[in-house]
């Protein structure tokens, strides 16, 4: 069998250029047709393996979902959507060696258009992944500053608020706070926003901040409880507890089995009623006080003592122990009680507090949290030391 | 090859037509032009080849090869048997990869690629490729470029040394469009189709292959092969783990060229029935292992060393890969199932490539080098060492990966590999199939080894007489008295020089012209002077008309620096061993 050319054409060069430039026409108008066909077959087989993975991963199977969004990537190889899919599945499959492949996906379509939200928030999420501070962040703002495709402003809320849970989770809280600040201006009027902000400013220990993002709440929405809640415990944790004590009765009133809420309001009220240096009380109960405080310090050392072996009784006792040491403070100190009365000891109620609020402070790292007036009187002693920094 | 046709005629230029581009069009010009539309044609034919490829795979094992487990093994087999028939009933000569048969078109048949031979490996290697034999779409494509080209030329009657030109010149275009690497095809080209390096036809390879890649990009997009991670290269001491990598990849190269060396010849000799069932055998066995859990080793496997490369295989696994895609590679390739071994060598290099890095930083944690870093470098290992192509393998590692900073480890461990596999399998793999063909064919490796004579090695030392052709014969006649030698080199003035001989200086002694110039009565054509570095072939042209030619420095021309006579050059080549 012989597969020959004809040769019918003539043999002159501009001719023969005419004739191939022809047919380099022709074929690739035929090889354009062939590839157009071919693209919408595998372009819809893509579609349709596209939307398989699509609803594997939304019921968590990651696997079944990589296997589909890649088979669609056979079909359609340059398919953003589906690229950026099976990198969102790599990422959310758990699989740390997946990740790299998520990424590699990911900055292929950055490198395509850097300014895309979405792909930005993706490799935000997979630094976030790897515990890369520095990466998240930087990839996260990109998001915020990107272009979304729909919700700009809701999606940026989202970016920033997903962006401050991480920097909270990894351990900091200084620039959880500012990308905070950054945040609460730009919430919209909707109480779930600010409540969300509130909590990040709780979790951030901006307890302030989130005390107003609270009150904002509140002011929306007046009766929402988790609101009232939350701006109790930021009034507790900031030390306002007569704030804290209104919103937490506000709250054991609107939801009497909240036991925390409970406890804390129990807290605060004990807090109000047993604090010697309360600006609106007479000098007698000041100094009445000062006495119950003095004495339940002793208690609580006793206790405590016994709880760790420490015998404060005896003479041989470790002059190491730090038990022991306040034993004999509270013990030199204890005469002292007697001068309360007098006008001339103006410095005597702040050494004798200082004692108890020494032996709160140890014994609650010696043996632990402790409960009703022992943890008002460590409470007070913590607001005042940061209250003199 | 039987297609063999008598010498065509050389293409002129009408000069009745279009006669104001006369000046143009001589066929140096148009065989460049010609070069473009072979590119075009190439990268239409390359497109519509993957396209087939891709049409096939998607047709006989779907989109997802795991979900098909009984396909795996069915069609590759199925596909043998058809495969095999078309082969041994249709297109006897399509066998292989087609490299070779690409260089036998140059060497031995006058540029003849039949046209049929490249419909020929389109039909069988779209089917063998997409049915799952390990085997890949480059070294095809190739030889469907060669055969456009062939047949554009033969179309066109073009003389018979341009037609030899046409099947690299096509082939370029063929591998730079299947590869989407235009330098690393015109350099494989050279290397290993022409086998020489040739200043004349470099122009033409060079459009040939730039054209058909821009063809394949409009139509295919110009997304590399692979997703390329990022690739570092910090201290000069991690080259150490990139020249154990080399150690390694010259070993498996090894390995996989003595497999596929011991196996095809005696495969060959099996009774003629037995090759209709051979590719068949061979595909059942491939699918087999796929089927037993490594599906990544079928086809060409792209989609696999991209996953490689972005580190989703554990070391093991990466091993097993390399392991088995050597196997499978090499009983689909010699069932003589058409399909080319540079995807392979590339697979079977980034797994090694991958589990080595992955051992390595077992061992030693501080490594940087990212799993994707020793793939790339893994794949050129394979290239050096199993295709024998140095610098192509590393170009070709630079041009995917679009990233120079790798250069130093690649050259590395391509170093390592290169000379591991050329001490322990002498003759290239390509070299060795066309040895079992029957056929021996020059390669640029056989002219690596070859020592090159030149004229210093047969120069003679500056004679003790120089005639001048200032002086008067008589004078001369003199000077050569009391000298044993017969033959005297005259330097002439203002330039040049010529020989006499006594006989001949005595006779016009005696014819009374004693009182002329010698340079007056010697006739002016002077002899050819050469230079001491050039070939020795180079004097062979002179050493038979002149007794004596004179060698002079290149930078000053008047500078004797010896002479050469036929007895020394012959002396020379008489020494020499022979090949």
């Amino acid at each position: 069998m012989s597969w020959t050319i004809p040769k019918l054409l003539p043999r002159s060069a501009p001719v023969i250029l005419v004739i191939l430039t022809l047919a380099a026409a022709v074929s690739f108008a035929a090889v354009s047709h062939l590839v157009a066909r071919f693209t919408a077959n595998q372009q819809a087989r893509g579609r349709t393996l596209y939307a398989e993975g699509l609803t594997d991963a939304g019921a968590a199977h990651y696997n079944d979902a990589i296997a589909a969004f890649r088979a669609a990537l056979t079909c359609d190889p340059t398919n953003s959507q589906y690229q950026l899919s099976l990198a969102r599945a790599l990422r959310d499959s758990n699989d740390p060696r997946l990740l790299d492949e998520a990424e590699s996906y990911l900055l292929a379509l950055w490198q395509r258009t850097p300014q895309d939200a979405s792909i930005n928030l993706a490799l935000a999420r997979v630094a976030a992944h790897r515990g890369s501070i520095e990466d998240a962040t930087r990839y996260y703002h990109n998001a915020m500053y990107g272009v979304w495709n729909s919700d700009p402003d809701v999606n940026r809320s989202k970016a920033r608020i997903e962006l401050i849970q991480f920097l909270l989770k990894e351990n900091a809280p200084a620039q959880a706070e500012s990308e905070l600040m950054a945040l609460a201006p730009a919430l919209p009027p909707d109480p779930a926003a600010h409540l969300r902000a509130a909590q990040l400013f709780a979790q951030a220990q901006d307890y302030s901040r989130a005390l107003a993002e609270y009150r904002e709440v509140l002011r929306l929405d007046p009766a929402n409880l988790s609101a009232l809640i939350g701006a109790g415990q930021a009034a507790y944790r900031s030390g306002d507890y007569a704030t804290a004590q209104r919103y937490l009765q506000a709250a054991v009133n609107a939801n009497p089995q909240d036991a925390d809420s409970r406890q804390l309001l129990a807290t605060a009220d004990l807090i109000r009623r047993t604090n010697p240096f309360h600006s609106h009380i007479a000098d007698a109960e000041r100094n009445r006080r000062i006495i119950a405080a003095f004495a339940q310090a002793e208690e609580r050392l006793t206790e405590c003592a016994q709880q760790t072996g420490v015998d404060l009784k005896a003479t041989t006792a470790t002059p190491a122990s730090p038990l022991s040491a306040l034993q004999s403070r509270w013990t030199a100190a204890k005469p002292n009680l007697a001068r309360l009365r007098s006008a001339a000891e103006t410095d005597l109620p702040d050494a004798l507090m200082d004692i108890v609020f020494q032996i709160e402070q140890q014994t609650a790292s010696t043996c632990g949290q402790p409960q009703g007036l022992d943890l008002a009187l460590l409470l007070i002693s913590q607001k005042r030391e940061a209250a003199s920094q | 090859m039987t297609n063999l046709q008598p010498p065509a005629p050389r293409f002129q230029i009408p000069r009745r037509l279009f006669s104001s581009l006369e000046g143009v069009f001589h066929e140096e010009v148009f065989f460049l032009i010609l070069s473009v539309f072979i590119g075009i044609f190439s990268g239409l034919a390359v497109v519509c080849f993957r396209l087939a490829i891709d049409w096939m795979h998607l047709a006989l094992l779907g989109p997802l090869p795991e979900a098909h487990g009984w396909r795996l093994f069915a069609v590759p087999a199925l596909a043998g048997l058809v495969v095999a028939a078309l082969v041994m009933q249709v297109f006897p000569s399509i066998r292989g990869s087609g490299v070779n048969q690409t260089k036998a078109a140059l060497y031995i048949y006058n540029g003849i690629v039949p046209f049929r031979t490249a419909i020929g490996k389109f039909i069988c290697s779209a089917i063998a490729i997409g049915s799952g034999q390990s085997l890949g779409p480059e070294d095809p494509s190739l030889q469907i470029g060669a055969g456009i080209a062939s047949a554009l030329g033969r179309w066109l009657e073009i003389s018979r040394e341009k037609l030899r030109l046409m099947a690299p010149v096509g082939a370029a275009a063929g591998l730079a469009a299947a590869f989407n690497a235009p330098i690393s095809a015109v350099l494989f080209v050279i290397e290993e189709v022409i086998g020489r390096w040739s200043a004349g036809i470099l122009g033409s390879v060079v459009l040939s292959a730039v054209s058909s890649v821009v063809i394949v990009r409009w139509f295919l997009g110009s997304e590399p092969l692979f997703r390329i991670p990022v690739t570092t290269f910090k201290r000069p001491s991690e080259l150490l783990a990139y020249a154990v990598l080399g150690i390694v990849g010259g070993f498996a190269s090894v390995a996989f060229a003595k497999s596929i060396g011991y196996l095809r010849p005696r495969l060959k000799a099996l009774p003629r029935w037995t090759q209709y069932f051979q590719p068949a055998i061979a595909g059942l066995l491939v699918g087999l292992i796929a089927f037993m859990g490594a599906p990544q080793i079928m086809g060409a496997g792209y989609d696999s060393m991209d996953q490689a490369m972005h580190g989703q295989f554990a070391w093991k696994m990466l091993a097993i890969l390399a392991v088995l895609k050597i196997l499978a590679t090499t009983l689909s390739f010699v069932s003589g199932a058409p399909g080319g071994m540079f995807a392979p060598t590339l697979f079977i290099g980034a797994m090694l490539g991958g589990a080595v890095g992955d051992i390595e930083r077992i061992f030693f944690p501080h490594l940087p080098g990212s799993t994707g870093t020793y793939v790339l470098v893994g794949m050129g290992v394979l290239f050096a060492g199993f295709l024998r192509v140095p610098m192509t393998s590393v170009f070709m590692v630079l041009e995917v990966s679009g990233n120079y900073e790798i250069i130093v480890p690649v050259i590395v461990a391509n170093t390592f590999s290169y000379l591991i596999s050329r001490s322990l399998q002498p003759v290239p793999i390509f070299d060795l199939l066309t040895r079992q063909d029957g056929l021996i064919l020059p390669s640029l490796e056989e002219d690596r080894e070859e020592t090159i004579l030149r004229v210093e090695d047969a120069m003679l030392p500056v004679p003790a007489i120089i005639l001048s052709g200032q002086d008067y014969v008589d004078a001369n006649a003199r000077r050569i008295q009391n000298s044993p030698d017969t033959i005297f080199l005259v330097r002439l003035h203002p330039g040049g020089w010529n020989t006499i001989s006594r006989d001949q200086l005595q006779r016009l002694f005696q014819e009374g012209k004693g009182e002329h110039t010698l340079g007056s009565i010697l006739p002016p054509q002077s002899v050819p002077s050469l230079y001491p570095d050039l070939p020795l072939d180079s004097a062979l042209r002179y050493v038979n008309d002149y007794p004596l030619v004179p060698v002079v420095n290149r930078a000053n021309f008047r500078q004797l620096e010896g002479v050469i006579s036929r007895d020394s050059v012959f002396k020379q080549y008489g020494s020499r061993p022979a090949r």
